[in-house]
């Protein structure tokens, strides 16, 4: 995220995606494979794909926004939360080992998701009281949760990768969420 | 929230993540489409996604990947896979929809169970059991069972009463027989995890059920 201004970034992005839904605009689309597609791959390499599987990865995933960009809303999740939720359900088809060839509907849409009417906060909001909760966390609580977003098998992987042992993994990530629910639901019941 | 008839945290996020198991990710989204305020903390944890992408150091393309993806949107048809029907139960929620469904099979007097042809993985799967009000559930260990959700009528174990929604992860080995508590029949969304091979799962179920 570049340092002058994070905000008009992501801003800048959700009108590149509205506008491949409405004029399929393929500077626009250009625009944000420049910009997520190396992210995209960053993150598959991260989780242990070789980087040409990676970089397919990407592609597939960015080829979706292409298709599904008429379903964005600004209002309900910003640009990057909706590339990674496409991905993230790309990413769920892939782990699938299961090769047979029956039709697998897929699982929890982004669309569905993003477009439930209790959302309470806009999406901006929302992007910039995350950040500042993760800003809120120890760096070694960031470091947990980043790395159970990103690899495939978190807990041990993660263990594996800090050279910890897997309890203080899981604990630290127990302890991760509980203070992200806080400060970003103070309102709810206690954690769990 | 009682704890225990939620998902942990830690699955959650595996779920937002999108790397948790494809047969529990199915039991987890049923789940989430009757608890909208867990399907809203989901939604919020996908936002964390988002900003570890947004700010994930970049990975060069090769020099081509650029051109390659204009060539690809300009010659795509769409997605090549129109949706899945709907199956038979309306009375299902919306995520469990479009999966097709194996026949029912007579699992013991009052018990019911049929194949949800969601993704396996190894041989974790998951199936729809429906038992009706008064029968007890075989008596089992936690060994096969991964994730449980009501999605109607009510059961109890010793401990504790699950209802519509609530969903019992797999924690101990402790011996355990819910009965169902409500006047319809109870049905549930499991994951079962491949420890225990469906011939010897059924076979268990076809033991006789003794009370605790």
């Amino acid at each position: 995220m570049s340092a002058d201004g994070p905000l008009q970034d992501a801003f800048a992005h959700d009108r590149l995606i509205e506008a491949v839904a409405l004029r399929r605009d393929r500077e626009a689309f250009a625009q944000l494979f420049s910009h997520y597609a190396p992210r995209l791959k960053a993150w598959l390499i991260k989780s242990g794909a070789p980087p040409a599987a990676a970089e397919d990865f990407a592609q597939d995933a960015m080829l979706t926004v292409w298709r599904k960009a008429d379903l964005f809303d600004a209002r309900k999740a910003r640009a990057a939360t909706w590339i990674f939720t496409i991905a993230r359900n790309r990413r769920l088809d892939m782990l699938r080992r299961d090769a047979r060839p029956l039709p697998m509907p897929e699982i929890a849409l982004a669309e569905t998701e993003s477009l439930r009417p209790d959302d309470i906060l806009s999406a901006s909001q929302d992007a910039e009281r995350i950040r500042d909760a993760l800003s809120r966390l120890k760096p070694d609580q960031v470091e947990v949760l980043r790395l159970a977003f990103f690899l495939d098998s978190p807990h041990s992987e993660i263990a594996r990768r800090l050279d910890l042992p897997l309890g203080t993994v899981k604990s630290r990530i127990r302890n991760a969420m509980i203070k992200l629910r806080l400060i970003l639901e103070p309102s709810e019941e206690a954690p769990r | 929230m009682n704890p225990n008839r939620n998902p942990s945290e830690e699955r959650l996020l595996a779920y937002a993540a999108g790397s948790l198991s494809p047969p529990e990710a199915v039991v987890v989204a049923a789940h989430l489409a009757l608890r909208p305020a867990n399907d809203a903390w989901v939604h919020r944890l996908q936002a964390v996604g988002g900003e570890f992408l947004e700010e994930a150091a970049p990975v060069a393309l090769t020099a081509d990947a650029l051109s390659h993806a204009m060539a690809l949107i300009e010659t795509d048809a769409g997605e090549a896979r129109p949706p899945a029907p709907l199956n038979d139960m309306p009375e299902l929620p919306e995520p469990l929809r479009r999966y097709a469904l194996g026949p029912w099979r007579w699992i013991g007097p009052g018990i019911r169970a049929r194949d949800v042809h969601a993704p396996r993985d190894g041989a974790c799967r998951v199936i729809l059991l429906k038992i009706d009000p008064g029968r007890e559930t075989p008596r089992h260990t936690h060994g096969g069972v991964e994730l449980t959700c009501v999605l109607s009528g009510s059961y109890a174990t010793e401990t504790e009463r699950f209802d519509v929604g609530d969903l019992e992860e797999a924690d101990t080995d402790v011996l355990h027989q819910p009965r169902v508590v409500s006047d319809i029949p109870c049905l549930c969304v499991v994951a079962l995890d491949g420890e225990i091979q469906l011939d010897g799962w059924l076979g268990r179920l076809m033991q006789p059920f003794v009370r605790l």
